[in-house]
């Protein structure tokens, strides 16, 4: 698998395999007895959680306790206000992932400045430096899960077709890779497509901002939604106005997942591996607490799901079977 | 002084005849203390006043012109020392925007920087220089709309800001560009320069991408406070950006430290140093030592159908492949010797190296250090500090920032358009603006933006 998009500062991606541990560093680990705490965006979405399974196996095998695990619920304030409350419990390591850009990237340097090793997840706010203000940002290759958001809805879209694109309107990179390029695959390789672009704040927004969306272009024959909690949102939506339209998102989340096997709107997911990312975010930690170099940016590829490959993906991405329904929809329970 | 008076400026009244009005004679004033405040020399009445050698009263007057000119705000309240708390003067840095963007060989980046060259926000993506002009050209310009419609500025655009690989000859000082300089044999007679004029309606300025690394760094990096630092960029071509008494050095033509193409002697062949240090060097040997199973790292990329470029070479150097360290050694070690000149003839506090071959391993920095320390004076190397970059392709857009800011706010530029308010009026620009739509240039046009049927932060209605 490849990595097609580039890092925050233009950096090229490093595979997870350049942080892997040996058996000398996690020895070395579990003799260091680390504190380190963890500051998600949330912690009720399944990527959130198998992120923090991820992180705190490794943790565990290293002997580094896990401290503290805060949610922002998606608030810069908040994240702001946690971040100084763990500045002054002086763990060893803090793990982020910033909400916001300019408004959480001070209280972020802070951190760093406290002397406390700081690794980002996902997003790295502008004016942040890498080996300066953070010691690395591990994502997944974000523009390469636009691109493949984009190859997997292109084939249900007929010539001149208008599509929408659902953003979200918090300047983040992730979010924005996956817009930036899902926009331009369709510019590069089906240019006969015309896209529409409109950004929630809030993800309870979704849904009213999909329907506004298709209401000022009725003729709008797919939807790209940046992730998979708002995409289902904005299907059921839909849905009970009576409408289906072809749907892209990224993440395979449970709803998706069945969504995609019951051949419902949702077509093509670009998945994350949120469990393989939280175990390289970790180790990450564990070998820049140990002064090894670590690369500025690790990068996890994205999996193409369609509903072919939905029950192996989910296999793949969240280390258990998938759903029941999802088994029995396809006709694999006999 | 009462607030009433303070709503319009003495300057800005009419007169009586036979006086003439401040507005014609307040422009040198009005520079002097915006670019005080500006470089925050100065941030208090107080202190523009002790800057300056402007009277209580003129300063006064000329500060609440630049505040209805919207260039200063004053609503910030300092720390007290006794009395009352000084009101702080500040450059109104987020009145406009300045786009900028680096091309460099395979990859693009793009920002939104405010006024005082700080970057908002920043994307970067492959992308093929040889394509055509055009096309590039399209897609900066795509890429620039995206930016702007997550950072509109109140007032718009001032400035684009490119960073290119070649040298770029220079201009005088804070004169935007009226056609674009040779810059790619591919893009000759491809009018970029008027293209992006037209295209947003504001002046532009390039640079080569080591002059905007270099400034990029020297402002928000490693340099930040140095006055003599040598900053070089290690990728096909090598270059060095050199800072004096903490400004730019570009030269006579703004071809200072083009160190590439000196002659350097390897193994009995004399070439280059692009060509025997560079990243086709690097390339070129990884590839043989791939080929003929030297480097058992580099034969294992081959076989699993991977591609050999310096970046492969790197990463197996610093996994302790022998031959791909050796390789790595041999161009830090050439790089080494020339930037030892370099550093013996300017003696400076710090040596950055910068270029994804240094970032992805710590071989190469480690031959240019022994390089430089074996081959300098003591008294050079005695505080000599050798680092490598961690701005990454970002110091090319902070540097691009710097250099419109510095552009639009130079002393010759900015007293043409400061009673204005804004740059895009000032008289020059005004008239080239004026003879491109005259001339009609033929200008390819860029795709339409994408157009966000709705804006952030907006409520969706039902």
């Amino acid at each position: 698998m490849t990595i097609s998009g580039l890092g925050p500062h233009g950096e090229r991606a490093a595979p997870p395999e350049r942080v892997s541990l040996l058996p000398d560093d996690r020895t070395a680990a579990r003799d260091a007895s680390w504190r380190v705490a963890v500051v998600l965006h949330t912690l009720d979405s399944d990527w959130a959680k198998q992120q923090l399974a991820g992180m705190v196996g490794i943790f565990g095998d290293c002997g580094a306790a896990v401290i503290d695990v805060v949610d922002c619920a998606f608030s810069p304030e908040r994240q702001v206000a946690e971040l100084d409350r763990l500045i002054a419990q002086r763990p060893d390591a803090i793990l982020s992932l910033p909400v916001a850009n300019e408004q959480v990237a001070a209280a972020h340097a802070r951190v760093s400045a406290a002397g406390i090793k700081l690794v980002l997840l996902d997003n790295a706010p502008t004016g942040l430096l890498p080996g300066k203000h953070y010691t690395a940002l591990v994502s997944a290759d974000n523009f390469g899960l636009g691109k493949i958001a984009a190859a997997g809805l292109e084939p249900h879209l007929p010539q001149g077709a208008e599509v929408g694109v659902l953003g979200f309107a918090a300047d983040f990179f992730a979010t924005n890779e996956r817009e930036i390029a899902f926009i331009k695959w369709f510019q590069a390789n089906r240019a006969d497509v015309r896209v529409h672009v409109a950004r929630f704040g809030r993800i309870d927004e979704a849904a009213k901002l999909g329907e506004r969306l298709l209401a000022d272009h009725p003729a709008l024959a797919g939807l790209f939604v940046v992730w998979d909690t708002p995409a289902l949102a904005v299907a059921a939506r839909l849905r009970e106005a009576g409408r289906s339209l072809p749907m892209a998102t990224v993440d395979l989340g449970e709803g998706v997942a069945v969504d995609l096997a019951k051949g419902g709107a949702v077509r093509c997911i670009a998945a994350q591996l949120p469990y393989q990312q939280g175990i390289a975010a970790a180790q990450t930690v564990i070998l820049s607490l140990l002064a090894r170099p670590v690369p500025a940016w690790i990068a996890l590829p994205g999996l193409r799901v369609t509903r072919d490959n939905v029950v192996e993906s989910f296999q793949t991405v969240w280390r258990q079977p998938a759903p029941k329904e999802v088994i029995r929809v396809l006709g694999l329970a006999r | 002084m009462p607030t009433q008076t303070l709503t319009q400026a003495e300057s800005l009244r009419p007169r009586g005849k036979g006086r003439p009005r401040t507005v014609e004679t307040a422009a040198p004033s009005l520079v002097e203390l915006l670019n005080l405040v500006r470089s925050e020399t100065a941030t208090t009445r107080q202190e523009l006043e002790r800057h300056s050698d402007l009277g209580r009263a003129v300063v006064a007057d000329r500060l609440t012109m630049l505040g209805e000119l919207g260039l200063v705000d004053e609503s910030e309240l300092g720390t007290a020392t006794g009395g009352r708390a000084p009101r702080l003067v500040r450059f109104a840095a987020r009145r406009a925007a300045i786009l900028v963007a680096t091309l460099d060989q395979t990859a693009i980046g793009v920002g939104v920087a405010d006024l005082s060259g700080t970057l908002l926000t920043e994307h970067h993506e492959a992308a093929d220089l040889t394509a055509p002009p055009e096309q590039l050209t399209e897609r900066l310009a795509a890429l620039f709309r995206w930016s702007l419609e997550r950072h509109a500025a109140p007032q718009g655009v001032w400035g684009i800001s490119l960073s290119v690989p070649g040298a770029v000859q220079g201009g005088a000082e804070g004169a935007f560009l009226t056609s674009t300089p040779p810059i790619m044999p591919a893009w000759e007679g491809f009018p970029m320069v008027e293209t992006l004029t037209q295209g947003f309606g504001v002046p532009v300025w390039i640079r080569s991408s080591v002059e905007t690394m270099t400034m990029g760094e020297l402002h928000a990096g490693a340099g930040l406070g140095q006055h003599t630092m040598l900053f070089i960029k290690v990728g096909r071509r090598i270059g060095a950006g050199i800072v004096c008494d903490g400004q730019l050095f570009r030269g006579a033509q703004g071809a200072a430290g083009l160190i590439g193409s000196l002659p350097v002697t390897l193994g009995g062949q004399t070439g280059s140093l692009d060509h025997l240090a560079g990243s086709d060097m690097i390339q070129r040997e990884g590839m043989a030592a791939a080929s003929d199973g030297r480097s058992a790292v580099l034969a294992d990329i081959l076989r699993r159908g991977g591609e050999i470029t310096a970046i492969e070479v790197s990463q197996a150097a610093q996994v302790g492949d022998p031959v791909a360290s050796a390789i790595l050694s041999t161009s830090g070690h050439l790089i080494g010797q020339v930037v030892a000149t370099l550093a013996n003839a300017l003696n400076p506090d710090l040596i950055v190296l910068s270029g994804s071959l240094v970032q992805t391993n710590d071989i190469l920095l480690a031959a240019v250090r022994e390089a430089v320390y074996g081959a300098s004076h003591p008294l050079v190397t005695r505080d000599l500090r050798i680092i490598r970059s961690q701005m990454g392709s970002s110091a090319g857009l902070v540097g691009a920032a710097r250099v419109a800011s510095e552009a639009l706010f130079a002393p010759a530029f900015l007293k043409e358009w400061v009673m204005q308010g804004r740059p895009l009026a000032h008289p020059a620009f005004a008239e080239y603006l004026g003879q491109l739509a005259r001339a009609q240039t033929p200008v390819p046009q860029p795709a339409p933006p994408v157009p966000p049927t709705m804006r952030p932060g907006k409520e969706p209605q039902a």
